[in-house]
């Protein structure tokens, strides 16, 4: 009996000495934890969280750039809805987003299917042909030179091989959004979605593949069972960033057309910088959030209809 | 090869087929080195071809003239694209600005990020590693352009971003409270992007796949985190982290709205704002009527009269597809040796 009691003490005295030394360890561990997410943390919150709580600040505001401000409430709401270049910009940029992911969502899937199915060498060298980067600035360049009205190639194209009469292209107000959109048909490219696309194809084991070769499916059958519901978390990811980026697009018509003519191919962002040049402060972010709920309300839509994947 | 039929694929349909979906990728291939083609071969077209009404895919006399032009240019001072309102540089200074915001904020930034994913993947538990994902993460929700004009205000009249009428007085005197403003030079660009949400997001969905029997490994055998992210968990990752480097590469190697808002001078201006201001100048000055152009600004005289066209242009969208290019091969090159080694476990 005794011993029992010392072997249980025994026991005790071995059980609690790497409790402390757990204890010690879990707590220098705890400031190296810390330490790894500090500086993350601390950019985040005056680059990330700072500026969106003061946007809706700003918003219920005047914003005098020199004078004090003063509370007025959604005066500034009232005006940009008001605004009839505001909504110009609006349908401006729905027709884009519309236009650029429906026309250009769907060829990167399929060259990814087709890129994945062939063998590694020759893949290999088509994916470095695929992916070839070229700066976004260039290609506005390239576009620029060849949609120019009088000595460019697509010109050429139209009035010298087709005999259609001249056309205005980026100075047409009702296509020029159409040509916008236009080079990233003609020059088709996987992008960054491909190589998602393709890691994920690259995951689903051959044995579903050869299942369904003996059920009797073909080509197409068997990308529309198989590949196609592997791709669906990453292609609805996708479609929702795309819809986000679509609608705030910025760069390439402002170097291509600079909202020309006549506001037919300003964007929303294209008009909140306008706002932010002339200094009304409490416009641009009124007109900031206006976006933001829009933006919102179609990926809650998005959302509720595409259904929960039931296998994922 | 898994989307063939296995049992007839010596039969003519499926050869055809076979054959017709490789000649289908070459074609697309290539219009997609279409623009690089357009590109190479204007750089190398003498200046009055470039503006010739019936274009050609191909010149048959091909001139260095652009690339010399444009280097001579790049040596001389006082030509050089302008902002308004500013002398303009030589074109090496858009170009250096250009490199050292892209390099520092890739330098500062993944690191600093990478960390603290790894840090909310495998560190932290419970619901506090839900909470500070959702506090990292929460801001994707919010789109860029709501906090454009903030982040401006903050960038000129740091730490408030309010305009500078509503800066509250210091306690008891009239005075504003003193701010920093770091507007117009390239921290301005650098600072606000360190922390990336995107790449956040999916440095945390890597690190989620690491096993967690690695780190228990690795922890009994003592040493610090730090040295367990840097010794198993870093050589583990490298294809993620040649992506992200290749994203945000071209991502600021390329950006234009922001630098756009908060540069203001030539001699912070990158070269995507330098490109669009020489275009934009060249466009207006209607090559075709030159008494127009009379109008417009010494430097581009200068260069119009040196014979500047959509060549120099060219060569100018070459030099800016250079690095990202570059940076393209050197992750491909990572991407494929980490890949590699992930396969031999």
């Amino acid at each position: 009996m005794a011993r029992q009691a010392t072997d249980a003490v025994v026991e005790d005295e071995a059980a609690s000495k790497p409790e402390l030394s757990m204890q010690r360890l879990r707590r220098r561990n705890r400031i190296e934890i810390w330490l790894f997410l500090i500086p993350a943390a601390l950019f985040q919150l005056i680059w990330g969280w700072y500026p969106v709580v003061m946007a809706f600040g700003i918003s219920f505001t005047d914003a005098q750039p020199i004078l004090p401000s003063t509370f007025t409430g959604l005066a500034s709401y009232i005006r940009v809805w008001k605004d009839p270049l505001v909504a110009q910009a609006f349908r401006v940029t729905f027709i884009y987003a519309t236009l650029s992911i429906g026309l250009t969502f769907v060829l990167p899937i399929i060259i990814a299917i087709f890129l994945t199915e062939l063998p590694p060498r020759l893949m290999r060298w088509l994916m470095i042909l695929w992916f070839l980067p070229i700066s976004a600035i260039a290609n506005t360049i390239i576009w620029r030179y060849l949609y120019n009205s009088q000595y460019g190639l697509l010109q050429y194209i139209t009035t010298e091989l087709l005999h259609i009469p001249y056309q205005a292209f980026l100075n047409d107000p009702n296509l020029v959004l159409f040509w916008l959109v236009f080079p990233s048909i003609v020059v088709i490219g996987p992008g960054v979605a491909g190589l998602a696309y393709m890691a994920a194809l690259q995951g689903v084991p051959r044995s579903y593949y050869e299942a369904a070769e003996i059920e009797g499916a073909g080509f197409w059958r068997k990308i529309w069972t198989i590949s196609l519901p592997r791709l669906r978390p990453i292609i609805v990811v996708l479609l929702i960033y795309g819809i986000i980026q679509g609608l705030q697009e910025y760069a390439w018509p402002q170097i291509m057309t600079g909202g020309e003519p006549e506001g037919a191919s300003r964007t929303i962002v294209m008009y909140l910088y306008d706002y932010i040049e002339n200094q009304r402060y409490s416009d641009a972010t009124a007109l900031a959030i206006y976006l933001f709920i829009t933006i919102f309300i179609i990926i809650v839509a998005l959302r509720i209809f595409v259904k929960e994947d039931p296998d994922a | 090869m898994v989307l063939f039929p296995k049992v007839g694929r010596k039969q003519l349909k499926v050869r055809l087929a076979w054959w017709l979906m490789v000649g289908l990728l070459c074609f697309g291939v290539l219009t997609h080195l279409f623009p690089f083609y357009i590109m190479i071969v204007t750089s190398i077209t003498p200046a009055a071809e470039t503006l010739s009404t019936t274009p050609t895919l191909w010149t048959f006399h091909p001139t260095l003239a652009a690339w010399k032009l444009i280097f001579q240019w790049t040596a001389n001072t006082g030509q050089g694209a302008l902002i308004a309102g500013s002398a303009a540089e030589p074109f090496w200074v858009y170009f250096w600005n250009s490199f050292f915001m892209t390099s520092v904020t890739l330098i500062v930034s993944i690191p600093i990020v990478s960390m603290a994913a790894y840090a909310t993947s495998k560190l932290l538990r419970g619901p506090l590693a839900r909470w500070t994902f959702m506090y990292f993460i929460a801001t994707l929700m919010v789109p860029f352009a709501v906090t454009l004009l903030p982040s401006l205000l903050l960038v000129n009249f740091f730490p408030f971003a309010l305009p500078y009428g509503s800066i509250p007085n210091l306690p008891g005197t009239y005075q504003p409270f003193p701010t920093a403003s770091f507007v117009d030079t390239l921290w301005a660009i650098i600072i606000p992007g360190i922390f990336n949400a995107y790449n956040y997001l999916i440095f945390k969905g890597y690190f989620d796949t690491i096993p967690n029997s690695i780190l228990q490994a690795a922890r009994v055998d003592g040493g610090s985190e730090f040295n367990i992210f840097r010794r198993i968990v870093f050589p583990m990752s490298i294809p993620v982290y040649a992506v992200i480097a290749w994203i945000q590469f071209s991502a600021v190697w390329d950006s234009f709205l922001w630098p756009q808002l908060v540069i203001q001078s030539n001699s912070k201006a990158p070269t995507s704002l330098a490109i669009y201001t020489l275009m934009n100048d060249f466009v207006n000055s209607g090559i075709m009527d030159r008494a127009t152009a009379l109008s417009h600004d010494a430097a581009m005289q200068a260069a119009l009269a040196s014979g500047l066209s959509w060549n120099g242009l060219m060569v100018l969208g070459l030099l800016q597809t250079l690095p990202i290019f570059i940076v393209f091969i050197l992750c491909r090159e990572y991407l494929l040796r980490g890949v590699r080694i992930q396969g031999l476990k």
